[in-house]
């Protein structure tokens, strides 16, 4: 293992602006939606309105009758697709999975010739009964051979059901979580390019490498024919990480007409096919002494995914990280419903399951009368509770007790519903928050030119978070040099390849690579005797090796999530007071974009708590709710206080920064310590999430 | 799509008589969002943002604020905040900044929305809506009388709204509004109240839980015969829930994505209750001074 590089470290955790800053603000900086090609024409997926079923006929004909209407394409005369994955089979069936299914595409000359085309497109169905709602007792649950990111479906340890059945403190709830939209600002677009044998596509994409292999291989090619563009993501949270229907549509249809092809989704659509975070139905049980220890900690998820593919959230994944008890059991069950895939939305897996776990570790420290903050300390683990791996760091305590004095916990009043502010109820909550530290194998190029400027080439993403400007930080710290003089590139399939901007691994991925291409620029400028040839000097550097060498440690960011809430005791509206987390995620490599990226969860949290929920219609088999002015997502107005504090934390197991990743841990925890807070002030359990007015006054 | 661009309120009735189906389109905040959401395609749009009187207001003869339909929020709030406080109040929650400088009342009528924030002021503050058509003028619609049902409302197809009449405040008005979340949010219900004690009588209105804005009749003549109009005596608590039962009761809510039936009825009788108190308290300070 190397020691992080900390000598010579000056501009890694200095605050810099963000090196694309001046062109997002003034417009300059293109969008995928923002090209135009010459010839260009717009194409707009038409959605299955049946549930379940097949397409029996499309008329293609009539369409074609109709001004401005280039193509009509659906399964009847599509290209075929080299895939067996169903997910990307994008009109390469009749079969209807879910309402908004692509089913057809129709291309014209302008968007609202297309729009219309869509709209009235005469597309005859059979439709078959469908099956849309999660229940937890649903016959087809069944138990998957893995869960996402790999995680084994079920673990255990001991006996926990003898150990609950004998132990002297028993929580046994059930919590549940609605399906929920990313809902990034910018919403998808495509634009697809044929040249010759190649393939140009425009698109805001958490991951170009991946877009590409995914793309060559649909149309039988090799990768190096895909070109994927997608230097400015307006925000992804996950809905831009994975291949999407709309993309293979926009390219499957550019080769049809022969002519450059836009495809941009509305808001709407993006409620369809662009994935969300399924509903969860969660059983937790802590089985513990009179003093809070836990002896047992069981906790039991049941998710859904579609019938083309197989997606089960991580859910009861933190639960085997979190807290020590000698007895234990993790389950993941998934029903496959007539749905959309649900995907990736910012900490799938550790956002839902902490939810259930952090309420329940409230409930157990009323239930024991033990401070919530001093309940989580006394079952602080020595090593991963299932892993038995040490702890390559772990500081949630020291994170409670910092935000324990910085939010002035001490001396808190545990019972509930008794501070008033006039007609307001007020009342506090905390909850921890953990999200792995991960990393993937990624390559880097850095090239040295005479004059003393440096270009880094690397197929990262940066969806907003700042990784442009980090990655700028880390390389002028590597190669001895101020940020000025680097450049770096991203967001192009052409450059060295890089792994997703996701799951909280993009800067620990991407920095190492960058670290490794710079240092052993260095050390070849240095045998060089200091000068760059004229030619310039150029490095690539893999870390494949590296990473898949790497010693194994149990890695984890670490944090604890205090809330102040006041509710209405008549109306039951809740506004949230005050939101103050303390995080412990190894170093912090710029303290303005990581101060955005750990404030920028907890609003996501807190709009999780009270107001987010896609509501799916039984009837329709739809989401009902599939547009901002019904789904609705935290205003300013509702965003009042919001504090990001860190630790300093040194971890030689990480990476050459030191860093853990932080996309994503700001959002874990918060809609806990948001509940448990409006618990202490109501003396209402709210175990289904959104707080709606509704539940708290009946 | 036909747009028209009427340059005064002559041509702009005489445009609509000759299409009756033409949509008026003032600040375009309802019906931008109906043409991007398909709800329906007008084969003609009337734009009646360069008829200048529309955005004017004025007091006449007899007394009265005649508001023009183009009015926005905005103005309403910081021209119109002392005389018609309840409808202030209620343009101060709707929307956001940009909303209220775009969205007027003359809107809020012509989409009247059960959960439109302008309507239950209107009623309360028994306001009069002046429609106008070419073919047979004006002609004065009391509020009470222009809700007809869900996003249907009392005017002719060749009829335009051209103002709102409301006396200026004789006493105490208040508006209050529950929602989700604290701002850019509909109603999930709402309630106006306006007290007149020259007449002895308050106007109280409920919306977002009926197919219509609507009068709590039984609330107003309630608080007609019960309360102690000489300003001298606090509200008893008994009568003060009894008129918060009778405003939900005029109330017939249903279950939806914002809120259930159960939680509007109980809501309605918090903010009668609460408006009221706030009310009666202003009336009794002013009538001690
Ligand atoms: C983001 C957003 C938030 C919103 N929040 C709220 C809110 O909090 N509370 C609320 O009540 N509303 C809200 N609305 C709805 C809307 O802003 C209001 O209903 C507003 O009052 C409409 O006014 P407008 O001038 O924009 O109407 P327009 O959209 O121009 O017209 C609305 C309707 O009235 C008709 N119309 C307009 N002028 C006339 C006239 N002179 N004669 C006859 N018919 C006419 C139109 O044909 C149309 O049917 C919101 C809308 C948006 C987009």
């Amino acid at each position: 293992m190397t020691a992080p590089v900390t000598a010579g470290r000056r501009y890694a955790g200095a605050a810099l602006d963000r090196v694309e800053g001046l062109d997002k603000v003034t417009g300059r900086a293109a969008y995928a939606a923002d090209h135009r090609p010459a010839d260009l024409v717009h194409a707009v997926a038409v959605p299955a309105t049946i549930a379940r079923g097949e397409v029996v006929q499309v008329d293609v004909d009539a369409m074609l009758k109709r001004p401005g209407v280039v193509a009509a394409i659906w399964h009847g005369n599509a290209p075929r697709l080299a895939t067996s994955d169903e997910e990307l089979a994008v009109l390469q069936s009749r079969r209807v999975a879910y309402r908004g299914q692509y089913v057809a595409v129709v291309v014209a000359e302008t968007p609202e010739d297309a729009r219309e085309a869509a709209r009235t497109l005469r597309i005859e169905y059979v439709a078959e009964e469908h099956d849309v709602i999660l229940r937890a007792d649903h016959p087809r649950a069944y138990r998957p051979e893995n869960v996402n990111a790999g995680h084994p479906s079920d673990t255990g340890q001991g006996d926990p059901d003898a150990a609950l059945a004998a132990a002297p403190v028993v929580v046994d709830e059930e919590y549940g979580t609605p399906a929920e939209h990313n809902n990034p600002m910018e919403p998808h677009a495509t634009i697809a390019d044929w040249h010759g044998d190649g393939l140009i596509v425009h698109e805001p994409s958490q991951n170009v490498s991946g877009l590409r292999a995914t793309l060559a291989s649909l149309f039988g090619m090799p990768p190096g024919h895909v070109h994927v563009v997608s230097p400015h993501v307006g925000g992804g949270f996950g809905s831009k990480a994975k291949t999407l229907p709309h993309t293979i549509l926009a390219a499957l249809t550019a080769k049809q007409v022969g002519r450059p092809v836009k495809l941009a989704l509305t808001r709407r659509q993006l409620f369809v096919a662009t994935g969300y975070r399924t509903p969860t139905v969660q059983r937790v049980r802590l089985g513990a002494e009179p003093d809070g220890r836990l002896i047992a900690i069981t906790h039991d998820a049941v998710m859904q995914s579609s019938t083309l593919s197989e997606f089960t959230e991580q859910t009861a994944v933190p639960s085997r990280v979190m807290y020590a008890a000698p007895h234990r059991r993790t389950t993941h069950r998934v029903v496959r419903l007539d749905v959309p895939t649900p995907s990736w939305m910012r900490a799938p897996g550790e956002c839902p399951g902490m939810f259930a776990l952090e309420s329940a570790m409230d409930e157990l420290a009323i239930a024991c009368g033990v401070d919530p903050v001093e309940l989580r300390v006394r079952n602080e683990p020595a090593a991963g509770p299932e892993s038995g791996l040490p702890f390559s760091s772990r500081n949630l305590v020291a994170c409670l007790r910092e935000g324990a004095r910085r939010f002035g916990w001490a001396g808190r009043d545990p019972r509930p519903g008794v501070r008033r502010r006039g007609r307001t109820l007020i009342g506090t909550g905390v909850a921890a928050s953990t999200f792995p530290a991960l990393r993937a194998p990624s390559s880097a190029t850095v090239r040295a030119e005479p004059g003393g400027r440096y270009t880094v080439r690397i197929a990262a993403a940066d969806i907003g978070t700042g990784a442009r400007t980090v990655l700028t930080q880390i390389a002028a710290d590597a190669l001895g040099t101020a940020p000025a003089a680097v450049t770096v590139e991203l967001g192009d399939s052409a450059l060295p390849p890089a792994p997703v901007a996701g799951g909280s691994m993009g800067t620990a991925s991407w920095g190492t690579a960058v670290v490794r291409a710079c240092e052993e620029l260095a050390a070849r400028l240095e045998a060089a005797g200091g000068t760059v040839p004229d030619g310039g000097l150029e490095v690539t550097a893999d870390t494949g090796r590296e990473v898949r060498a790497q010693e194994r440690y149990s890695r984890h960011a670490f944090g604890a999530q205090f809330a102040e809430v006041g509710v209405d005791a008549d109306t039951g509206e809740t506004r949230v007071l005050r939101l103050l987390g303390v995080f412990a995620a190894g170093r912090v490599l710029n303290p303005k974009t990581a101060r955005s990226q750990f404030i920028g969860g907890m609003t996501m949290g807190l709009s999780m708590a009270l107001l987010e929920e896609s509501i799916m219609d039984g009837r329709f088999g739809d989401f009902l709710n599939c547009d901002l002015a019904q789904y609705h997502i935290a205003a300013h107005a509702d965003v009042r206080d919001v504090q990001a504090y860190w630790l300093e934390e040194e971890d030689p197991h990480l990476n050459p920064m030191g860093s853990k990743g932080i996309g994503e841990i700001g959002i874990v925890g918060t809609a806990a310590a948001i509940a448990n807070a409006v618990h202490h002030a109501t003396g209402v359990r709210i175990r289904e999430l959104p707080i709606r007015l509704d539940k708290l006054v009946r | 799509m036909d747009f028209l661009r009427p340059a005064t309120w002559a041509e702009a009735l005489a445009a609509k008589a000759a299409d009756p189906t033409a949509v008026p389109i003032q600040g375009g905040t309802d019906v931008m969002v109906e043409i991007n959401f398909d709800v329906r395609r007008p084969p003609a749009l009337l734009d009646l943002t360069a008829i200048g009187e529309l955005g004017d207001w004025e007091l006449t003869a007899d007394g009265l604020l005649r508001v023009g339909a183009g009015v926005p929020y905005a103005r309403i709030i910081t021209e119109l905040g002392d005389r018609l406080p309840g409808l202030a109040q209620a343009s101060r929650t709707v929307g956001s900044p940009q909303i209220r400088n775009r969205g007027t009342v003359g809107g809020n009528l012509g989409a009247a929305s059960p959960a439109g924030d302008a309507h239950p002021p209107l009623l309360a503050c028994d306001a009069v809506i002046e429609a106008e058509s070419a073919a047979r003028g004006t002609r004065m619609i009391p509020a009470t009388g222009f809700y007809l049902g869900v996003k249907r409302n009392a005017l002719e197809p060749d009829e335009l709204i051209r103002a709102v009449h409301l006396r200026p405040a004789t006493g105490p008005q208040y508006f209050s509004k529950v929602g989700t979340r604290n701002a850019m949010v509909i109603a999930v219900c709402s309630f106006a109240l306006a007290l007149h004690p020259g007449e002895r009588r308050l106007g109280a209105a409920v919306g977002s839980a009926a197919p219509t804005p609507l009068r709590a009749r039984a609330a107003e003549e309630f608080a007609a015969r019960e309360f102690d109009w000489s300003g001298a005596t606090a509200l008893d608590p008994a009568l003060l829930a009894r008129f918060g039962e009778l405003a939900a009761e005029a109330a017939s809510p249903i279950d939806d994505v914002r809120g259930t039936a159960a939680y509007r009825r109980h809501a309605i009788a918090v903010l009668a209750r609460r408006t009221l108190t706030w009310a009666w308290n202003d009336y009794r300070g002013k009538a001690a001074a």
